[in-house]
């Protein structure tokens, strides 16, 4: 694997797009990773700072602890669960196999 | 004056003086709607049977003087990306199309029970990814104020609808500035209240720990009301807040008179046009006039903000939109050979390149050997950011800057080439990286188009923000400038 | 056999991803019923467990109690601060697209569990007990590698899951099952799982790998995966050592891979050569706040904690005077131990109330693959069969007779009441007599009764029981031991 600092290559641009499910021409490795590159680049402003003894964000947040107690409450009536459903097979959604 | 034209609490009171009735309301802007849809482009989807039976239920409330609220009998726009309950939402992506939700956002069943009427989903970037409105996976929003230009984004339908009489306020959501560029460009006012002030249930997610709904209006005080009726604690939103909402109209008008206002240097960037510059400089005279004293103040992250946002919201966005694969909802390639390809094809026919290129650059800054030197470092920024605040509202109640560094631009202008388009949001994303308030309130006309002063107030600060937007308001006749698709006011 | 073999050239490193599935009413984010078995397909589904666009996970405060209580079960630290995070991957079980799970600050990390193989004390770290979500369930048309297609029911989807992770410390596929056994008991004591294997409940992946006796560092690691129960686990495991033995042996190299368990033909197949390293992009879960684990909150969880199968163990040795074979049996499973318990507390001898429930009553119901709580035998039959057998009132042989009996009815009663009639005394004759005798030698316990303590009238029924080698009634001695005395 290259190092971060080193340029986005097209193989790195197909392996991201199969992490993540995209289908992508050979015309669109190329354009995303020049376009990829162009971000990155102005993205590596974020070293500029100085996070030494900063610590990370993930949450804006002051709520802490928020639950909610284990009670059962109604479910969507199946149909309204299946309605939206590209392909059933009865009360089922239905995919294609997955064979890899 | 036409009804269309018209602000919330005018018609608020026709409505309860029977002076007009709701359907004959919503009627008019459902005739505005036919008048100039075609020419904004700004609803994906018109609710007509909907809003006439909401009218006449609201009808009935203010007849029978029965729990009427200020909204009750009000047309209303809902930005795509907030789910009604068996109508087609789609967040502006092909991926979503023939959606129908079972369920609510929080937010619209607030409105349902101030007797709202909902006009129909507005138009908006393809899952809010945008600051013009291209990136609809439907079509273009254009301005207004001037046709061939954009109307900002992701609002943009929502900010159309407002500011061309096809709607008399909408809801929008804001990431980076989705509520308050739009805002600007088309001369209305918008507000991205505090992360938690309102619920996201029901919201289609862009970046989890950004996206804030918010109201758009024609002028401050119908801001106030419209977020009234949001705001506040959901138990179906863990990060909405359990802080008490304040009486936003009770302090409102109290003036800016021994306020503190500050400056940030940094808020006037490389690019802004000059003219926008000074039309900025000219409002913050004119709140020192009223009363405010001014005093430049230091956001020295500020040039940072940009690229960590570009980090984190893509990060959370290429998780959230994982959901759409087409095997449960939406769109649904076909064609795959296994279960795999199909996801592929789906997501490959399905997204549109803006999204895509998020995902992707998200994809990216997340996976192994990258975390750290992208998304945690994007992190710690943002903690520099929030600090950066903190300390500036040490000194002073409230920041002046401009929304937008430019007025609308032609559409096209800026599509070949994403961070140009990127550098739009420049001056609206800290505040939501540093997790406190903005609104964008009208404060001028360049060459006919018009812009927005911000207005930025601490975490859970909207009733300052509010203030500080409505002495201006108050003080200026620019919120009266109306688009010519909605013609001059009276 | 081959295993065997390995153990002297090779040594064997194990380590276990138990996933329990926790008891409570509703799912971990939503409040949906976890009742995924007997609901219709899709039927408990709401917009969060379906992944449902702007829909938002709430925490499920049950799920977060049940996680710190096993931990605490399981000696483990539970750290002051923690949070959920994402785990991205692809998969159509998986609602989101990722998995709402936990990776660098758990609920609680560093524990270890104790238990006796053969006699020989054992211990197990446990690196990190955390919580997620479950995954719905995939319904193949077909063979699954023919399938043209999956069914999907979202109903599991959402069930709150521990994952208990243990270091590499077990050495034998005896030690793993005894690990599991273990850990079974524990969840069981404690309330938060229901310990069945087969319809999921609790699930087992095991880590395999050998390194050459004396090696410090690891070999390459194998995962088990599709166990599904004490015997799957056992035997999948004994095949990898013998599967890695020949491979190292004949000078090969073992790859890093996934492979499943296949309980019909008895082996393990590969499945999955990956071609990608897994890369599940694990950040904070923006949707969620994070935690604050207070010690006021920790002490509470502790302070509910039932008594633990160790200590119960123990105390099975120390009160009971029971062998530490038969105490470790009997505490493995929670119902039996208590079967156990109320079985002498109602007047049974312990040895023999062991015997029993480790002996015939075990070798039944391992026969009909029943816990001992579904049996129709309760514990104040079996107390009554023992007292029946003490006082010589039956044979030994007369009693597995009437044990079997009294099993295979639905209701007990009968047959047990049939072998004490055969050979019951109802007649007041000779009852009358019995009694007189138990009048004339137990003064004391007549002067007691005459004082008032009811004790005493128990002691002397007693007595008439033995008299009569347990023959007598029981209510008839009763009723004339208070005629005569008053
Ligand atoms: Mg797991
Ligand atoms: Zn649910």
């Amino acid at each position: 694997m290259p190092e971060p600092e080193s340029e986005l290559s097209s193989r790195e641009v197909e392996h991201v797009a199969r992490l993540a499910r995209l289908g992508i021409t050979p015309e669109e490795v190329t354009r995303y990773r020049d376009q990829l590159r162009n971000i990155l680049h102005h993205i590596e402003a974020l070293n500029r700072a100085d996070t030494s003894k900063v610590p990370a964000t993930a949450h804006p947040l002051e709520e802490r602890n928020v639950m909610r107690e284990d009670r059962r409450e109604p479910s969507l009536p199946a149909e309204a669960a299946l309605r939206n459903a590209p392909s059933r097979d009865d009360s089922y959604f239905k995919v294609k196999a997955i064979q890899e | 004056m036409k009804l269309y034209q018209r602000t919330i609490r005018e018609l608020h009171q026709m409505l309860i003086d029977r002076e007009i009735s709701s359907v004959e309301l919503t009627d008019a802007v459902l005739n505005q709607i036919d008048l100039v849809g075609d020419k904004t482009k700004a609803y994906l989807l018109v609710t007509r049977e909907l809003a006439l039976r909401q009218a006449q239920a609201a009808d009935e409330r203010l007849r029978a003087k029965r729990d009427v609220r200020p909204l009750t009998g009000i047309p209303i726009a809902l930005k795509d990306v907030l789910c009604v309950r068996d109508v087609a939402s789609t967040a502006g992506s092909k991926i979503l199309g023939g959606f129908t939700p079972p369920y609510s956002a929080t937010v619209v069943e607030r409105l349902e029970g101030e007797g709202a009427v909902f006009l129909g989903k507005t138009n908006c970037d393809e899952f809010a990814m945008g600051s013009s409105n291209e990136n609809s996976g439907y079509w273009p929003v254009h301005n207004p104020w001037s046709l061939d230009r954009v109307p900002g984004g992701s609002s943009g339908g929502s900010a159309a609808a407002v500011a061309s009489g096809e709607a008399i306020a909408a809801l929008g959501s804001d990431t980076g500035g989705s509520i308050r560029q739009p805002a600007a460009l088309t001369g209305i006012v918008g507000m991205k209240p505090t992360y938690g002030r309102v619920s996201r249930y029901g919201l289609i997610a862009f970046a989890s720990s950004l996206d804030q709904i918010g109201p758009m209006t024609r002028d401050v005080a119908d801001g106030a009301l419209l977020l009234q009726a949001i705001a506040g604690n959901d138990p179906r939103d863990s990060t909405s807040s359990s802080r008490p909402v304040p009486d936003y109209l009770a302090t409102l008008t109290d003036g800016v008179k021994g306020m503190r206002l500050g400056v940030p240097k940094e808020y006037f960037v490389a690019g802004m046009e000059p003219a926008v510059e000074q039309s900025i400089r000219d409002a913050i005279r004119l709140l020192e006039q009223q009363g405010a004293s001014i005093e430049e103040v230091s956001l020295p992250h500020s040039d940072v903000a940009l690229p960590a946002y570009y980090i984190i919201a893509p990060a959370e966005a290429s998780s959230n939109l994982a959901r759409y694969d087409g095997t449960r909802y939406g769109f649904q390639a076909g064609g795959g050979r296994n279960l795999i390809e199909e996801y592929m094809l789906t997501r490959q026919q399905g997204f549109g390149a803006e999204v895509k290129r998020r995902i992707m650059l998200g994809t990216y800054a997340l996976s192994s050997g990258y975390y750290d030197a992208y998304y945690l470092q994007a992190q710690k920024v943002r903690t520099l950011i929030i600090e950066d605040f903190k300390k500036a509202f040490e000194k002073v109640d409230a920041l002046l800057g401009a929304t937008s560094p430019t007025a609308a631009f032609e559409l096209g202008a800026k599509t070949q080439d994403p961070v140009a388009m990127y550098l739009n949001d420049i001056i609206t994303i800290p505040a939501n990286l540093g997790n406190v308030c903005g609104i964008s309130v009208p404060c001028g006309l360049v060459d006919g188009l018009p812009i927005g002063l911000q207005v930025i107030a601490p975490g859970f600060g909207e009733e300052v923000a509010l203030r500080v937007a409505y002495a201006f308001e108050a003080a200026t006749e620019f919120h009266r400038a109306r688009s010519p698709l909605m013609g001059a006011a009276a | 056999m081959r295993a065997l073999e390995a153990v002297t050239r090779y040594e064997v490193v194990v380590g276990l991803e138990v996933h329990a599935q926790i008891l409570t009413q509703s799912k971990m984010f939503c409040g949906c019923s976890t009742d995924y078995l007997t609901a219709p397909p899709n039927a408990n589904t709401c917009p969060v467990c379906l992944g449902l666009p702007g829909s938002l996970p709430v925490i499920n405060r049950r799920a977060v109690e049940a996680t710190i209580r096993t931990a605490l079960a399981l000696n483990c630290e539970i750290p002051e601060f923690s949070k959920f995070d994402r785990k991205n991957y692809f998969y159509p079980d998986l609602p989101k697209g990722y998995q709402i799970s936990q990776y660098d600050l758990p609920f609680s990390r560093n524990g270890r569990l104790e238990f006796d193989l053969n006699g020989e004390a054992k211990r197990c770290g446990i690196t990190r007990v955390h919580l997620e979500e479950d995954t719905g369930k995939l319904l193949h048309e077909g063979a699954i590698h023919e399938a043209q297609a999956s069914l999907v029911n979202f109903n599991r989807a959402g069930v709150p899951l521990m994952e208990i992770v243990s270091e590499p410390d077990l050495r034998s596929a005896d030690e793993a099952r005894e690990y599991v056994m273990r850990l079974r008991a524990i969840l069981q004591y404690i309330g938060v799982n229901g310990g069945d294997m087969e319809s999921g409940q609790l699930r087992c992946d095991a880590n395999v790998s050998l390194r050459p006796a004396g090696q410090t560092e690891y070999g390459t690691k194998v995962e088990v995966k599709n166990m599904n129960s004490f015997r799957a686990i056992h035997r999948a495991i004994e095949f990898e050592i013998g599967r890695q033995t020949e491979v190292l042996d004949a000078g090969g190299r073992l790859a890093q891979e996934t492979r499943g368990w296949n309980d019909a033909r008895g082996l393990t197949v590969s499945q999955r050569s990956k071609e990608y390293a897994e890369d599940y992009r694990y950040f904070p879960e923006p949707d969620l706040p994070p935690l604050d684990v207070s010690r006021e909150w920790v002490a509470q969880i502790r302070a509910g904690l039932p008594e633990l199968p160790a200590a119960r163990r123990e105390r099975f040795m120390t009160r009971f005077g029971l062998s530490p074979y038969d105490a470790s049996l009997l505490t493995s499973s929670k119902t039996m131990a208590e079967f156990f318990e109320e079985t002498v507390r109602l007047g049974a001898p312990a040895k023999a109330a062991a015997n029993w429930i480790l002996g015939d009553f075990s070798r039944l119901l391992n026969a009909d693959r029943k816990e001992i709580d579904e049996a129709s035998i309760k514990p104040v039959h079996l107390q009554q069969l023992i007292s029946l057998i003490d006082s010589g009132a039956i044979t030994g042989k007369m009693a597995k007779q009437t044990f079997d009996a009294m099993y295979r009815a639905p209701d007990p009663g009968p047959a047990l009441e049939a072998a004490r009639g055969s050979t019951q005394i109802s007649g007041d004759a000779e009852l009358d007599r019995i009694v007189v005798q138990v009048i004339a030698e137990n003064a004391k316990s007549v002067a007691d009764f005459k004082a008032g303590k009811g004790q005493a009238l128990k002691f002397l029924i007693g007595q008439g029981m033995k008299i009569s080698k347990g023959r007598a009634n029981p209510q008839r001695l009763d009723a004339l031991l208070r005629e005569k005395i008053s």
